[in-house]
């Protein structure tokens, strides 16, 4: 009896465990689908405020706009 | 009425008993100096508790002073008595180097409080906080107090002795994070177009710098939020079932003798911020958020000021005397003859800038600590630039990359224990700098970081953590780029058994290949050009692994 007993133990003990593991990878999961609400800001900034005027080929206003971007950073 | 029993005041701290948790206020010759929670930020020793003397307060306290405890909700004086801490037989005088009075904050840290400030000194805040909300008005936001402010504003029409900045707060109109921080950048944008000079905290919320009429300048945080899934949530820690009626149209609140916008149910927010007792004087309150929440707004929002605190901190004391130029830029200038830019990634206070300034090379310093290096802008050295640039925000590393690359060549980039505190994630975007920047033939990446720590503290002087110079290497190729050198240094040549060891690296992404390509194949313990001019000028002398 004394050895189901600590058989049962241990199978709640690995199904614990990998409840817990899988639990974990899971939150850092959703942490890195959270963090991409950054990169696509940043990324979206850089383009709205940067690449599109950069497409026009204006070195002079780039330049200018280069500078403002930098000074707001 | 609370009663303190056993009251004993030394250098150690604090000692008294009571029979329920108390929030006191500790008054020195009858001036609030700092609050705190007997039991919750005490040490329970004796059968009572012993409050230790907050470390920013120690170098004060010497001398006399007449010590009065207060409960803040009613005004209770639980102690009085004259003690003396240390052995100076002077008034204990807790002020700035100016004289100004000092007080701690919530977090014990030493602050200029609005107690100790006079209406005058009040008046430019109040005019600060009236032009930023009508510039984010004009930005697009509808802005109004927040946290401490507005429990000010709403509870006393005052604002909060023992509060050192102000608060304001907007809920956007979007509902997606992304969207909210696009919004954020906007704002920040603005304010700066407006002549405010900002200071970003998360993707969400920044501080607004206000020079006060005595020069001292003073914060004013500006928290974004937004609405969804009928819950608001507002940067400083805030996610609560809400709805947007409790906010829109806003109301207002007079706030020491103006009116200022308010959310339109104010009531909710501050039972949300600061708990149902939120009406009764706590100034040593703690948030506690659910971790859930700060989960939350971090991966949403944060992570893009990995230890700027501790960096301002450093930065925050005045260099002392006069430092030299190091021995890496030194050897930059020797080996790069005909520099056309040079560039120095985590400049620190600029030092080295300044010395390839002086030999007639545009410099440019670049930090993230704007601190370290504004005594140094300041002076508006020629051939000098300053720019904040942060290894952690992508919008810094492309658009500042793209300014670099336009600059004259042969560019170098220096980076001088830099890959030694920053992690894999700043790294990556470092080495992403060099890929957009160092392009060209006569291109050059300096690096120089610690690989082993001795005995001599060379790493604990310069807050540096190990790192293997193979792995950076590793990285480098990764990133396209080819390692030209590589040179391991003890910092102690004359003590090898307690030396620690700084590695230094060249490299490039413009296609040049080293003289020796097969020596890049197995790890290279000593200098791959061959030249040893280095050796005889240099701190730290070549050694073996």
């Amino acid at each position: 009896m004394a050895m189901i007993e600590s058989l049962r133990q241990k199978a709640r003990g690995v199904a614990r465990g990998s409840t817990q593991t899988r639990l974990a990878r899971l939150e850092e999961d959703v942490e890195e689908c959270r963090a991409i609400n950054i990169r696509l800001a940043e990324l979206t900034d850089l383009v709205t405020e940067l690449l599109l005027p950069v497409a026009q080929r204006d070195e002079t206003k780039l330049g200018e706009l280069l500078d403002r971007y930098r000074e707001s950073l | 009425m609370t009663r303190l029993r056993d009251v004993r005041v030394d250098d150690s701290g604090i000692f008294a008993r009571s029979r329920r948790e108390v929030v006191v206020d500790v008054l020195f010759d009858d001036r609030r100096v700092f609050s705190f929670w007997l039991r919750r930020d005490s040490q329970p020793v004796e059968g009572g508790h012993l409050f230790a003397w907050p470390r920013a307060i120690r170098p004060h306290l010497d001398g006399h002073t007449e010590m009065t405890m207060v409960e803040p909700a009613t005004g209770d004086e639980l102690y009085r008595g004259e003690v003396r801490l240390g052995k100076g037989d002077d008034r204990i005088a807790v002020v700035n180097r100016d004289g100004a009075p000092l007080a701690l904050d919530k977090s014990m840290r030493k602050v200029l409080t609005f107690d100790t400030r006079s209406a005058d000194h009040v008046e430019p805040l109040l005019d600060a906080i009236a032009d930023v909300l009508g510039t984010l008005k004009e930005a697009g936001v509808d802005a109004f107090l927040a946290y401490g402010t507005l429990l000010g504003a709403v509870r006393s029409q005052h604002l909060i002795g023992h509060d050192s900045d102000a608060d304001l707060g907007y809920v956007s109109k979007h509902e997606y994070p992304v969207d909210v921080i696009r919004e954020s950048f906007q704002l920040h944008r603005f304010l700066v177009a407006a002549g405010y000079h900002v200071t970003r905290y998360s993707a969400a919320a920044f501080k607004v710098d206000v020079i006060e009429s005595d020069g001292s300048v003073r914060g004013l945080d500006v928290f974004g939020g937004f609405m969804r899934d009928g819950h608001l949530y507002m940067m400083g820690e805030i996610r609560t079932p809400f709805r947007r009626e409790w906010v829109f149209p806003l109301g207002t609140a007079v706030l020491e003798g103006r009116e200022f916008p308010v959310p339109a149910a104010a009531e909710r927010l501050l039972a949300a911020t600061y708990g149902p007792t939120w009406r009764t004087p706590d100034p040593a309150f703690h948030f506690e958020m659910p971790s859930s929440t700060h989960r939350r707004l971090n991966g949403w929002f944060r992570g893009m000021r990995l230890d700027r605190a501790k960096w301002e901190r450093f930065y925050s004391v005045p260099e002392r005397g006069r430092r030299g130029p190091s021995e890496l830029v030194r050897q930059v200038a020797r080996r790069e003859p005909d520099l056309g830019t040079f560039v120095d990634v985590g400049c620190g206070r600029g030092s080295d800038v300044a010395f390839m300034a002086r030999r007639g090379v545009p410099s440019w310093g670049l930090d993230f600590c704007r601190r370290a290096y504004a005594d140094r802008e300041q002076r508006a050295l020629r051939h000098v630039t300053f720019q904040l640039f942060n290894l952690l925000e992508v919008r810094h590393v492309v658009a500042i990359s793209a300014i670099l690359a336009r600059l004259p060549g042969p560019r170098v980039l220096m980076a001088r224990h830099l890959v030694d505190v920053i992690g894999p994630r700043a790294r990556g975007n470092l080495w992403r700098t060099g890929a957009s920047v160092l392009r060209q033939p006569g291109d050059r990446l300096y690096l120089e970081f610690c690989t082993r720590a001795g005995a001599d503290g060379y790493a604990e002087k310069n807050r540096v953590t190990v790192r293997s110079s193979r792995r950076m290497i590793d990285e480098l190729e990764q990133s396209g780029a080819t390692v030209l050198r590589r040179r391991l240094l003890l910092t102690s040549p004359d003590r090898p058994e307690a030396s620690s060891q700084v590695c230094r690296i060249v490299a490039t992404w413009s296609g040049e290949r080293p003289p020796d390509d097969s020596s890049l194949d197995k790890p290279v313990e000593h200098d791959l050009t061959g030249d040893k001019t280095a050796e005889h000028q240099t701190n730290a002398h070549e050694g073996g692994q």
